[in-house]
């Protein structure tokens, strides 16, 4: 394998300013660890999100957030006060230096300090400008507060996401964890922003691009919404497998070790793939009566497919450890896996094999860290975390002084008046 | 506002398109949206996208040009009907490669490679070609020969376990989810893989795993536990809608938000599977504001409930308490009168509810009629963002199986239309023995 280690990302060159709180920092990380040079614009005392946990031994401080952390790699930070004259300068004569500003303030917040679209342009014609928010910059919910939670309820996770009645009886509807809402919204501004910077390629030319992550949340449940559109179906919460508009066969299964399987077996069940099923269940001798001739007719596996699913493989699975079944079941070509609590992964020898896991240097805690990598590999131009997240105002100097040419007396000044 | 032709952000880019099923597709979508020419390659024998197909309207036959949710996820495309398993239907697409910019395919790992289109012939026709490859494990790694599905990424990855209540088995994701998000993740490869292009005039092969790109969205937790050491198999955790379980230690809920209560979903009038809503309440001051918008209750009022640890403390009484008052409202009466109090609420909404429902999403324009001319006209989804300058609209719908073989064939490579006549004479452009669509017939003529 050759060395890449030195070779630039393929965003190598741009430059984004992001003004973002946790409903945007994801976008500029994805820029970010592709090699563009992220500044990110924290207002004095830092970014209110860095109050948001966990913490590196539970000990809150804004610079021990490890949301924060996560979602801020590769960006360099300052303190910027646009409110105040002085901050509108600087961020002015940033955003001439830049090719992306990404911003999540409320709609109208920086049309209020000078800086639409058209005033911003006009210094900088190559500028795009990225405002992501909860709703858009129009509509009657535009000013409507949100949360993740409340982008699952309105975007249709929720309503696709739960148990069946007879795993958990009146349970709710489930907003899955993880701060998706975010993420999705993310993923869309950064297509839209790619998509802007490959036009300026051909036209020179930028533009404003409005993102609403309640679209982006409702874009997001796969075929809901065309199962209403053509079929009228309003979809009913199953237990850890798809929506459906009737009943379905349960699609996970618990393991020995009291993990859970996932195994898509219904649907697929005829007599080729019952022989394999028979050799899988073999491996722990527990094909039962699957190699029976009988099961050669379709019309017999159908009628038996509750004791095929419930019976033999729910009675495979659990005499294994979920792992073991998961391996088993993929060396075979089954399509299965292991619902994996997150800490599990550190030990997979496939995200080893992909240099997954990166070792991050957080020198003013004299330490390192493992954080997680890349879903894709971009070969000749690779990812990576070029540092950790930045301290509060870690750059003011260096960018301030260093690019803007300001003295280290007027830094000291705009320290002062709560400028930076 | 000065006078900009409307064009599209990548005009004049042409992308090979071997996807199949959902992921891939659904990346090709929005290049699409975005202007690109989509060639999506495909063989009726084994195919596999349009059927089998539980979105075909009830009062259409089944068949390869019905499926409703075919033609949300392949809207901006084109069709080309091509046995690529055929020495002449490989020529086709050497040639196809040879005059386009991007290619793309969700295929297995060493699918392609096998067909000799791996990433080193591809560039030897198209020096500066970006390939994206979305298998489920990559095409790098001891189990890149292992195979997805949507469920099984996020199995895997870690995903399905932050959704349910403690103690019970996960409750997953209803849909797959990674096959959204993992083919969000192939059209940012190549959007990517293209500005580099016409940046530097180099192309490159990306690698894209479509279960290791839901790792990184479980960022913070896996944080939590190589800093920490703390895991997620503990107890409270999932802690269903909540921020934190009752009576779990206090620990971070992953949510990129503070951990707080109220946090939950509450049944609304009149009592319906999708009637809830769900409110939360992150600060004091907005507790404040959700008693006055309850008219100040009784219950309310007590000391404990006055501050986030005691309502986290007392949660169980609190959520109660406020489910009393949200089921004699509807769902949407208690979004609204929360939001013009400053209350965080939204209502859960159904498929129905967003496309019929939701005043937002109408106002715009989410959802916009099209015509397709085996379907009919339906609402399609639209983009999520709103480019000034190339917006990112529909402009046709999905493509009929092999629509346009021939404009490809003849208008783009150049055939003869005896060649093409040939090549559905011989098998290579559609089964021989398969009846074929009117439209067909008619390119024929």
């Amino acid at each position: 394998m050759t060395d890449t280690s030195s070779l630039p990302g393929p965003l190598a060159g741009v430059r984004v300013l992001e003004l973002a709180d946790e409903t945007g920092q994801f976008c500029g990380k994805l820029v970010g660890d592709l090699g563009a040079d992220v500044i990110k614009i924290e207002p004095p005392g830092g970014e209110p999100c860095r109050r948001i946990g966990p913490f590196v031994d539970d000990i809150p401080h804004p610079e021990r957030s490890l949301s924060f952390w996560y979602y801020n790699t590769s960006k360099r930070g300052i303190t910027l006060d646009i409110g105040s004259a002085d901050g509108r300068d600087l961020f002015r004569r940033l955003a001439a230096t830049a090719d992306v500003v990404l911003e999540t303030f409320r709609p109208g917040r920086l049309a209020s300090l000078g800086y639409d679209y058209a005033a911003l342009s006009r210094q900088n014609p190559g500028l795009i400008l990225c405002s992501l928010t909860p709703f858009g910059q129009t509509g009657p919910w535009r000013d409507y507060l949100s949360s993740d939670l409340l982008h699952m309820a309105a975007g249709g996770e929720m309503a696709s996401s739960g148990y069946d009645e007879t795993d958990v009886p009146s349970a709710p509807p489930i907003a899955p964890g993880g701060g998706n809402a975010w993420h999705m919204g993310c993923h869309f501004a950064y297509m839209a922003i790619m998509a802007a910077l490959v036009h300026r390629t051909a036209s020179g030319r930028g533009q404003y691009i409005d993102v609403s992550i309640h679209e982006a949340c409702a874009l997001t449940t796969e075929s809901a919404i065309a199962s209403y559109i053509y079929r009228g179906e309003v979809l009913q919460r199953h237990t850890g497998r798809h929506h459906a508009a009737g009943p379905s066969p349960r699609t996970q299964f618990r393991a020995r070790d009291g993990n859970y399987v996932c195994a898509l077996v219904g649907g697929r069940l005829n007599p080729k793939y019952i022989l394999e099923l028979a050799d899988l269940l073999d491996t722990n001798g527990m094909a039962g009566d699957l190699r029976d001739p009988k099961y050669q007719d379709q019309a017999v596996i159908t009628a038996n497919s509750s004791h095929i699913i419930d019976g033999l493989v729910a009675g495979f699975i659990a005499s294994l450890p979920a792992e073991e079944v998961y391996h088993r079941a993929q060396e075979r070509g089954f399509t299965w896996g292991a619902v994996r609590a997150p800490e599990q992964l550190l030990g997979d020898p496939h995200l080893f094999d992909r240099g997954f896991w990166k070792e991050v240097a957080h020198p003013e805690l004299s330490s390192s860290f493992t954080y997680p990598g890349e879903g894709a590999i971009y070969n000749g131009s690779p990812w990576r975390i070029s540092r950790r997240a930045p301290l509060i105002g870690e750059h003011n100097a260096e960018i301030l002084c260093g690019e803007l040419a300001l003295s280290i007396g007027e830094l000291r000044m705009l320290m002062e008046n709560r400028a930076i | 506002m000065e006078e900009v032709a409307r064009m599209k952000a990548l005009a004049g880019i042409r992308v090979v398109d071997f996807s199949w099923v959902r992921a891939g597709p659904w990346a090709t979508r929005w290049l699409g949206a975005f202007g690109a020419e989509i060639i999506k390659i495909e063989w009726p024998e084994n195919e596999r996208g349009r059927l089998p197909s539980t979105t075909t309207p009830q009062h259409l036959d089944v068949n390869l040009n019905t499926s409703g949710n075919f033609n949300d996820t392949n809207v901006n495309k084109k069709s080309l009907s091509l046995n690529v398993r055929t020495a002449k239907g490989l020529d086709i697409v050497k040639r196809l490669i040879a005059v386009s910019d991007i290619v793309i395919e969700n295929f297995s790992s060493r699918v392609l490679r096998n067909w000799g289109l791996g990433y080193e012939e591809q560039r030897k026709i198209k020096p500066d070609i970006v390939y994206v490859s979305m298998s489920g494990y990559g095409h790098t790694g001891r189990h890149h020969h292992y195979t997805t599905f949507g469920p099984v990424a996020q199995a895997v990855s870690g995903l399905t376990f932050l959704s349910g209540l403690p103690d019970r088995p996960p409750a997953g994701w209803g849909w797959s989810y990674m096959d959204d998000t993992g083919g969000l993740a192939g059209a940012m490869c190549a959007l990517t893989g293209l500005y580099r292009r016409n940046m530097t005039g180099q192309g490159q092969h990306i690698d894209l795993s479509q279960m290791v790109a839901g790792v990184p969205l479980v960022g913070p937790a896996l944080l939590d536990f190589t800093v920490n050491g703390r895991g997620l198999r503990r107890p409270g955790y999932p802690p269903g809608n909540r921020a934190l379980w009752p009576g779990a230690p206090l620990t971070a809920n992953y949510r990129g938000g503070p951990t707080v209560a109220p946090h939950n979903a509450y049944r609304t009038d009149p009592g319906g599977y999708n009637d809830w809503c769900v409110i939360v309440c992150q600060s004091d001051e907005e507790w404040r504001r959700l008693v006055e918008v309850m008219d100040a209750p009784v219950w309310a009022e007590q000391e404990k409930f006055a501050t986030v640890t005691g309502r986290l403390q007392h949660q169980e009484e609190l959520d109660e308490q406020i489910e009393t008052w949200t089921r004699t409202l509807g769902k949407y009466a208690v979004t609204e009168q929360c939001q013009a109090a400053g209350v965080r609420a939204l209502p859960v909404q159904s498929a129905e509810d967003r496309v019929e429902h939701d005043p937002q999403l109408r106002q715009r324009e989410m959802y916009l009629e099209m015509e397709h001319p085996a379907l009919g006209r339906y609402k399609v989804q639209n983009a999520p963002f709103k480019l000034s300058k190339t917006p990112a609209t529909n402009s046709m719908p999905s493509p009929m199986i092999g629509e346009h073989t021939r404009e490809i064939v003849e208008g783009l490579l150049g055939l003869t239309h005896d060649e093409l006549r040939a090549g559905f004479a011989d098998g290579t452009f559609w089964p021989a023995q398969r009846a074929r669509f009117p439209y067909q017939e008619e390119m024929l003529r």
